[in-house]
């Protein structure tokens, strides 16, 4: 779970006699057995192993510690003890790099290792780094063949630059067996994780974007009308509406969606495509970038204009946004504008919910509602190259989520490899993804088994709490046509430079939508061809599962 | 018998340097370089799978640097005794700009001709003039020159005002001392914290003070970086307000060189203020002016961090300045040999428009008679 949320839960709905109930209720559920999984061994002797590592430290009982970690690594060993004889893996060296954002991830996995060191005999070094450092030290280990590490933290976009050149072992059959794999979201599972059919990808995150609105905008009486808009027309429709009116909460200007019209550093073009997707991402089609047989981009077919047309309705009409939108990034619209009460509505990751009662200059915290990405009254056909009248949706899994991987440099050696993999199996276990979704991880919640309501509810949580937050992501996780961005070599390449085309065409320097599609498309072109064209379409393919 | 003695003056002693040592100084020089040469040509072999010995990293070249320039320097002091002791004053320092800069330069060059992206699994290849004319044809690459034209004209108005501020502060005024050090904190900040601090809080069009205060004087719709120009010039004030203070202690420190009594001449022979401002103050603060605003410049021409971290170039390339666009295609975009190549341009643009520059000024400084 990210801090933040936590901070949230805790915040929201947690008495501490609240939190003896909930404990009352783990023990209970604990001792009928209900919650454990069926035939899994259980370490240490702990009876029921979910019901108890959510005890430690205990919801609202401050923040885990490194003694936490070990204690819950150490709980949830069992899986680990029925593949790996103790001692086995005596005088094995492995290199872990992974990130140290916010004092998490690898702090984490130190910790959760620690005992399945103790017990294996492996010893771990590690390398940290910063977020801003990452894609750098990734892509140069890479490009210039010093890949100094045996287990990789990394999100699934890189799959492309690493899977799709060799650089990743593949998974042992064993190993999806101790994650129990076919647990996770319907979006996780393959092609996700996997490249020419083979499995790489040890999962312990999902991310996907989720429509976040005020409540007091929408409802009877409401400046924003009746009901909480469900397409991107109707959005559109009531931000034109909004202008000019007061908001609610502030008595400042009210506004409406919140596009972000600055760049930031790539990701910015998640927010263009989470209205692009509802347009564009085609049931029958899972491409919805590019072309997979020809890597044609689709950025400027008649959806993606659609999208960035919206975009620049509500730059015409004045006072839809915000002034100085056009120097607004997704930080600023999320951070600085919607929880400081300005706008009604915006498409983020799932913390912004959760900061919305933890963050001190936030206002938004009672009024805040969340749903899955607006759709659409009519969606692009590519295939045919036309409009099609059916209502469409296509929540967007932005960034689709870390994984844990496993690279080449072990693949000679049989005990290091094993190793490895054990170790990340470890860390993707479906005990310890359970305590990682319920207390600060800076993971997000990813497996069906996550989102058994009574579970967080024992734990102490708030059930109503839980079941806003979890449902919309849930919903979006699940859904039959989720967009999912494809894994392909530079995929931020794509985004960086499509941002710069579009922060000219929002400034007006181009003269339409559009030329500004037809702009990205044109440098999209070239990043394909200096990539190698043939690679990428194979590469799109295989990330497609095609 | 070879003598120095009688050859030269200021040899503080007499080196009798005998064949054998001139030939074991020769020896030790060939020798090492050679080898420098063998091991580099067979470390490319190696990489090019010419031959196949293993080599991980490219320290044994590295390595047989280092054995030819102690050679090199040592074989100075062995064929030259006193005046080759003389040299290696200067010798070390020398390897080491070439080790670190030229070397450097020139591999840079290669790979600014090459088509380089990360992501790419082909890796580098040489692509000739690909990406010059990539460059030519780049409107955001021009667009941020252009830019830089601007960004650099803003340097006369800021020289104008240190002039000014180092005026006051150089005439009798209360709490001297006090202004002189307050003037120059701005300089003591870091420019991403200028960003932060001014850009991104002072700034801030909801809550920064500076937007409140504006709308408690009656301005509606308050935008410091929506419209180009504004944002152009925000950014140039920033940047201003952090080196303003180094012209300024610069031209200070000039004015306070200024003999007291040409001033006192003037004034007897009965000089106005600003004759004595335009006539003497001013010529004789011509060769700090020039190397304070040539300094300027050279501060200016790699502006990025502001730029990078209020507006990302933006809105719409107006604020954009080449080294945050080769930044974004660098860092963001991983095309190194295209970025490399801009860079390596940009160098380039920027030796020629400073020599330009120090020739004029060379010219400007001579006294006129």
């Amino acid at each position: 779970m990210k801090i933040d949320l936590y901070k949230y839960a805790v915040a929201a709905g947690l008495t501490r006699r609240g939190l003896l109930k909930g404990a009352a209720s783990v023990g209970a559920l604990a001792a009928l057995g209900g919650l454990a999984p069926a035939g899994r061994a259980l370490a240490g002797g702990h009876g029921n192993v979910r019901a108890e590592i959510l005890k430690v430290p205990g919801v609202g009982m401050g923040s885990p510690t490194d003694a936490d970690w070990q204690k819950v690594g150490e709980m949830c060993l069992g899986p680990t003890m029925e593949r790996v004889a103790q001692g086995e893996f005596a005088g094995v060296e492995l290199t872990f790099m992974g990130l140290n954002n916010q004092n998490l991830h690898n702090f984490l996995f130190r910790g959760f290792l620690k005992p399945w060191e103790a017990y294996t005999g492996a010893k771990i070094n590690w390398i940290d780094l910063a977020q801003a450092d990452y894609n750098a030290r990734l892509q140069q280990s890479i490009a210039t063949g010093t890949v100094d590490f045996d287990i990789l933290e990394m999100g699934a976009p890189f799959e492309g630059d690493t899977a799709g050149r060799g650089l990743l072992d593949e998974m042992p059959g064993w190993v999806s067996e101790q994650i129990d794999e076919g647990d996770l979201v319907g979006y996780l599972q393959p092609p996700v994780g996997t490249w020419d059919g083979k499995k790489y990808r040890v999962t312990i995150d999902g991310d996907c974007h989720t429509f976040a609105y005020r409540k007091d905008y929408f409802g009877a009486g409401a400046i924003g009308g009746e009901t909480v808009p469900s397409t991107w027309q109707q959005v559109n429709a009531v931000s034109k509406a909004l202008a000019g009116q007061t908001d609610p909460l502030t008595g400042l200007p009210a506004h409406g969606y919140l596009d972000p019209l600055k760049g930031w550093g790539g990701f910015g073009f998640y927010f263009i495509a989470n209205r692009a997707t509802a347009y564009v991402k085609h049931p029958d089609d899972p491409a919805w970038l590019f072309d997979a047989d020809t890597m044609k981009p689709r950025v400027n077919n008649p959806g993606w204009v659609q999208a960035i047309q919206d975009v620049m309705d509500l730059i015409a009409t004045p006072g839809a946004y915000p002034a100085d939108q056009i120097n607004a990034d997704p930080g600023t619209t999320a951070f600085q504008q919607f929880l400081a009460g300005t706008g009604s509505m915006l498409m983020w990751w799932g913390d912004v919910g959760s900061s919305a009662r933890t963050s001190d200059t936030s206002v938004v915290g009672d009024v805040v509602g969340f749903g899955i990405n607006p759709g659409s009254d009519r969606r692009y056909n590519a295939a045919a190259g036309a409009w099609e009248d059916v209502a469409n949706e296509a929540p967007q899994m932005a960034y689709i989520g870390w994984g844990i991987y496993v690279t080449a440099r072990v693949s000679g050696d049989e005990a290091k490899r094993k190793a490895a993999w054990s170790a990340a199996a470890h860390l993707g276990g479906k005990d310890l993804s359970l305590w990682m979704s319920a207390y600060p991880s800076g993971f997000q919640p990813y497996r069906n088994s996550h989102f058994n309501y009574e579970e967080w509810e024992a734990a102490g949580y708030d059930r109503a709490f839980v079941e806003d937050y979890l449902g919309s992501n849930a919903d979006s996780y699940n859904h039959p046509n989720a967009a999912v961005e494809p894994r392909i070599p530079g995929i931020f390449q794509y985004y960086s430079v499509a941002e710069d085309e579009l922060a000219k065409g929002f400034a007006g320097q181009y003269a339409s939508a559009q030329e500004t599609a037809d702009a990205i498309a044109a440098a999209w072109e070239r990043i394909t061809d200096q990539i190698g064209r043939d690679s990428q379409i194979a590469l799109y393919k295989a990330s497609l599962g095609m | 018998m070879a003598s120095t003695e009688a050859d030269y003056l200021h040899i503080v002693t007499a080196d009798n340097i005998s064949a054998a040592r001139i030939r074991f100084g020769k020896t030790i020089i060939w020798a090492s370089a050679a080898l420098l040469c063998v091991v580099g040509l067979v470390q490319y072999l190696d990489t090019q799978g010419i031959v196949s010995l293993g080599f991980e990293t490219w320290r044994p070249t590295l390595y047989a640097f280092l054995i030819w320039a102690s050679c090199l320097c040592w074989g100075q002091v062995l064929l030259y005794g006193e005046r080759g002791k003389r040299a290696l004053f200067v010798l070390p320092a020398a390897l080491f700009v070439v080790a670190m800069v030229v070397f450097p330069l020139i591999f840079a060059l290669g790979i600014a001709f090459s088509n380089w992206n990360l992501s790419s699994p082909t890796g580098r290849q040489f692509n000739g003039l690909d990406n010059v004319r990539q460059m030519w044809a780049d409107p955001f690459y021009w667009n941020a020159l252009k830019n830089m034209v601007w960004y650099t004209l803003a340097i006369v108005v800021e020289y104008a005002i240190a002039f000014g501020l180092a005026l006051a502060l150089n005439a009798q005024i209360r709490a001297r001392k006090f202004f002189r050090v307050a003037f120059l904190l701005p300089l003591m900040l870091s420019p991403v914290a200028v960003s932060w601090m001014i850009g991104k809080s002072m700034l801030e069009i909801r809550f920064g003070p500076v937007a409140r205060l504006l709308r408690e004087l009656g301005f509606d719709q308050i935008s410091f970086f929506g419209s180009p120009e504004m944002a152009r010039f925000m950014i140039m004030a920033m940047d201003a307000w952090t080196f303003i203070p180094f012209m300024m202690i610069m031209i200070l420190a000039g004015l306070q060189a200024i003999p007291k009594e040409l001033r006192e001449a003037a004034e007897v022979d009965g000089a106005s203020g600003w004759s004595r401002f335009w006539e003497i103050t001013f010529p004789l603060m011509l060769p700090v002016s020039i190397t304070a605003i040539l300094i300027r410049i050279i501060f200016k021409l790699k502006l990025a961090d502001i730029i990078i971290n209020i507006t990302a170039g933006g809105p719409g390339g107006a604020t954009d300045s080449v080294t945050s666009f080769i930044f974004r295609e660098y860092r963001d975009r991983s095309n190194v040999g295209y970025g490399t190549l801009l860079a390596i341009v940009y160098l380039v643009l920027i030796v020629i428009a400073m020599t330009i520059l120090m020739k004029l000024a060379d010219r400007w400084m001579r006294p006129r008679y």
